[in-house]
């Protein structure tokens, strides 16, 4: 386990949005870019630089927009939550299709696990994490705010095996599914969730506060496969997130564990009909 | 907005519903739910539309309500005038919202939410969707005045029969 934790070190502690229209990088950042064209009317750039304890990873986000399609708003918006596998929820079931001896094309995994989300805005200041001291507590399966206090909901879909890697004892998957944080509505996901690394996945979409949702998240194991830290770079949204959904993150790390109220799902540290 | 009736011929199978499709710029203040039968019809529904496609995966069952909890990826085929892909949760026992992943032909650029509405489990479902993003209104044919949703609502003899002047054109099926 420290082993592990020490090779965490990299995740984004800060976070700023600023709107700028030329993007400065460190030197020794990697830079990750994506378009959005639909016709070069005029173009607006988002820039988020996120610091990861030391070096710097930069998204640009390029969006040139048609004034028909000028309402589609393309403030991003961050939010970051936490999927726990707590294994009380028979999940993952995993359906040995392929009929092979290591995991092979064919074999597919419903799941669903709970969710803990954390939220950060991005036109915020640099937020400074403190290290909190975290609770060693049992995986489970749920969403959790990203401070790890309030019980969000559940995700639910399948990942399809798409490649076993023998060399890197990994697995590659194609996972389809959705986030339901209860009243605040679902995000739905499609991507590749790789064993051994981060990916990042499309939002496809979203109901409730995320309905017209577009834009990417990133997944990040912490304790495969229990544990999972996904930050959501959302474009679209009608409003901004609920302010009820801003909490200051807890620091992904192996250790990091619900505390024990969120995991009761007591009253005061759930959010609203939070889905079960 | 528009709305679609779906009628599935066996358990869990895609919807059926009738189609009810009036587009409605944003916010989604009429919720007509759709169904997610085999058989799509128009809203009135007087017309054949086309299908649904795609899966249900069972995510919880709940006993204490006698009710399932599943996450639907599915589309709605609509003949000439394209599909919409939706994704989000299918619980039997009430009214969902699931997201509108895209769409195709008329729907191509098609973003927003649909709400799932169960008249008679798991037969008879009544869709209304919220739908941004088009390139122009829907087709007027699309726009019919819905029946209002009730357990009761069949397709016309004609629309289930498929002929010819109930049909929309190169219905799926």
């Amino acid at each position: 386990m420290a082993a592990a934790s020490a090779s965490l070190q990299s995740f984004p502690s800060n976070l700023k949005l600023s709107r700028t229209t030329g993007v400065t990088t460190a030197s020794a950042s990697s830079f990750l870019s994506f378009k959005n064209s639909i016709n070069p009317v005029f173009c607006k750039k988002l820039a988020a630089n996120v610091n990861v304890s030391g070096s710097r990873k930069t998204f640009l986000v390029k969006n040139q927009v048609n004034p028909s399609d000028a309402s589609r708003p393309t403030k991003v918006h961050q939010l970051c939550v936490y999927e726990i596998n707590e294994r009380d929820r028979g999940s993952p079931a995993y359906l040995r299709l392929g009929q092979k001896p290591v995991n092979s094309l064919g074999d597919l995994v419903p799941f669903t696990n709970k969710v803990n989300s954390l939220i950060l805005i991005l036109d915020f200041s640099f937020f400074v994490y403190d290290n909190k001291d975290l609770k060693v507590l049992p995986n489970l399966v749920q969403v959790y705010s990203a401070d790890l206090q309030t019980r969000l909901g559940i995700t639910a879909g399948i990942c399809i095996l798409i490649k076993n890697m023998p060399e890197t004892k990994g697995d590659r998957y194609e996972a389809i599914y959705s986030f339901h944080l209860g009243d605040y509505g679902q995000i739905s996901v499609q991507g590749a969730y790789v064993t051994t690394e981060d990916t990042y996945l499309s939002v496809t979409g979203g109901t409730g506060v995320f309905a017209g949702a577009y834009g990417q998240v990133k997944l990040q194991q912490l304790v495969f496969p229990f544990k999972l830290f996904y930050t959501f770079y959302l474009q679209g949204l009608s409003a901004d997130l609920p302010s009820e959904l801003l909490v200051t993150p807890v620091p992904p790390s192996p250790a990091v564990e619900a505390s024990p109220a969120a995991k009761a799902t007591e009253p005061g540290s759930t959010g609203p009909n939070f889905s079960d | 907005m528009f709305h679609v009736l779906a009628k599935s011929s066996g358990p869990l199978a895609p919807h059926s519903g009738y189609v009810d499709l009036l587009e409605k710029p944003k916010n989604k203040k009429d919720l007509k739910d759709l169904l997610i039968p085999v058989q799509v019809y128009s809203a009135d529904p007087q017309t054949r539309l086309g299908i649904t496609a795609g899966i249900c995966i069972l995510i919880k069952n709940m006993p204490e309500t006698k009710g399932d909890r599943y996450e639907a990826i599915y589309s709605f085929h609509l003949g000439d005038y394209g599909q919409i892909s939706v994704q989000g949760a299918y619980v039997t026992t009430e009214d969902t919202y699931l997201s509108v992943t895209g769409g195709t032909g008329v729907f191509a650029g098609a973003y927003g939410q649909v709400k799932l509405q169960q008249l008679v489990f798991p037969f008879k479902v009544f869709y209304t969707f919220y739908l941004q993003g088009l390139s122009a209104d829907m087709p007027a044919e699309l726009l019919v005045t819905p029946v209002p949703p009730s357990p009761a609502v069949e397709a016309s003899p004609a629309a289930k029969a498929a002929e010819p002047r109930a049909t929309s054109p190169n219905y799926s099926d």
